[in-house]
């Protein structure tokens, strides 16, 4: 078999290995065909797409913007470095590439999700559900299209549509990880703890290292417990933000705190200076044990989860 | 034969005294600036990381900062232009403000190639011992001078 043969076989096994969710595989694979072609456009795309698999952002990035240098004008490129700028929330310059691949094949799903995922993160929410209702109308059945509605539309408070959205992606295939993630969190929104965590347990069953499995029985665990939900909520609060912006968050909140001492103490009022401190001190200590706390107890629950055979 | 991630750790053979990004930013709060600026930077080449270079400057950025804004401040101090009370603390906080934000700045990228360190398997060493030790020392080191100018330097951030 002839290098470029090989190339395209490794590249086809690592599209297989995405799709299995097995991340690790799929970037090895990637790079076993870079290894033979340095400068395959669709070789650094495809592991762009891997590494985002994997949370890797920053080398996704590296690698969506090496395959873009290499071919401008391939869609799957300008694709790749969408969802690579989407994730490291970098939305307008997402957008534009998105657009590309939008305007060259009217027909392709994926963008349309991608798409709508990247305007609902500029808050253009209306634009997002148009985008995937389009993409219903070419897919009706297009599971993640399904759970990306629902996700949408549990954030919009709209449960009964997100149920109805998740309930057709569940039909559509049962054993879709995401779907039951999004499926826990919407029982979760409606207040019912045990379905949701049926549904945690059915991802972890499956892979116990699925980070948004992972992520939602992190919620349940919050959600039953007061003070540990209390740091779950400023986390997410927190990582909505870019890595800019959460530094800017915390380094504002620190000034705004000091300055309000330093006047307090100014002005004799040192009872007030003496609980902002204590206060400022222990929530410093809160954000910094919450999250150890959290991971031991997640950790401790994990070596007890398994599969339901009812579910 | 591999092809290389440009965000991927490089072999190390200080790997075995790695520790969390976290950890040099507790010391910047806990102990001071004279712990974690160096710890910052042992542990970008104890990872491999592939920014080293990048969270290096970033160090010696913080250090050249700090010491030039301690400087102008102590100097407006001299001159008359701020008094000792609140607005010495206000300008003095400013330098904290500085530090800080370096020191969450380096965390944050020296936490990319952590994950990917981790990823791999990497040890990771617990950095209590550390942290503990730098407490106890803090105060020595603070009182190597009585220039002020040293105390701003060395002195960390928010507790």
């Amino acid at each position: 078999m002839n290098d470029d043969r090989h190339v395209e076989v490794l590249l086809e096994q690592a599209g297989t290995q995405r799709r299995l969710g097995n991340w690790r595989t799929a970037i090895e694979l990637c790079q076993r065909a870079l290894a033979l072609d340095p400068d395959h456009a669709h070789a650094h795309a495809a592991l762009a797409f891997s590494l985002l698999g994997a949370r890797r952002v920053s080398g996704a990035l590296i690698e969506a913007r090496l395959a873009l240098a290499m071919d401008g004008n391939d869609t799957y490129c300008h694709y790749a470095m969408a969802a690579a700028l989407e994730a490291d929330r970098k939305l307008d310059e997402a957008w534009t590439h998105c657009m590309v691949v939008l305007e060259s094949d009217t027909t392709d799903v994926d963008a349309r999700v991608l798409g709508a995922r990247i305007r609902h993160h500029r808050n253009e929410r209306k634009e997002a559900i148009e985008l995937l209702r389009e993409a219903l109308e070419l897919e009706p059945s297009h599971v993640d299209t399904l759970s990306t509605l629902a996700r949408f539309e549990m954030e919009a408070k709209d449960l009964a549509s997100a149920s109805e959205h998740i309930e057709q992606a569940l039909r559509a295939d049962p054993s879709d990880l995401e779907a039951h993630v999004v499926a826990g969190l919407i029982e979760l929104v409606k207040g019912d703890t045990d379905a949701a965590e049926r549904h945690a347990r059915y991802v972890l069953g499956q892979d116990s290292t699925d980070r948004n499995g992972l992520e939602l029985w992190a919620a349940i665990k919050a959600r039953r417990s007061w003070i540990l939900g209390l740091w779950w909520r400023f986390n997410v609060f927190i990582s909505l933000r870019s890595e800019t912006g959460q530094i800017a968050l915390l380094i504002g909140g620190f000034i705004a705190i000091r300055v309000a001492i330093i006047l307090l103490v100014a002005i004799d009022l040192f009872g007030p200076a003496k609980f902002l401190s204590y206060g400022w001190l222990a929530f410093c200590a809160y954000t910094w044990f919450a999250p150890e706390i959290f991971r031991w107890m997640l950790n401790n629950d994990l070596g007890t989860v398994k599969l339901d055979p009812n579910f | 034969m591999s092809y290389q991630i440009a965000d991927e750790p490089h072999e190390s053979s200080l790997s075995a005294y790695a520790c969390k990004p976290d950890a040099p930013l507790l010391a910047m709060m806990m102990c001071g600036s004279w712990l974690a600026w160096p710890w910052f930077i042992f542990n970008s080449i104890a990872l491999g990381s592939p920014t080293k270079r990048k969270e290096i400057g970033l160090c010696l950025l913080a250090v050249g900062g700090t010491f030039v804004l301690g400087w102008v401040v102590l100097e407006l101090l001299a001159a008359g232009f701020i008094t000792i009370g609140a607005p010495f603390k206000l300008c003095v906080l400013a330098i904290s403000a500085w530090k800080l934000t370096i020191a969450y700045w380096v965390s944050t990228i020296q936490a990319r190639t952590f994950h990917v360190y981790e990823y791999y398997g990497g040890t990771v060493k617990n950095s209590a011992a550390v942290i503990s030790a730098g407490w106890y020392l803090a105060d020595i080191v603070f009182s190597i001078s009585d220039d002020p100018l040293w105390i701003i330097i060395v002195t960390g951030g928010p507790l």
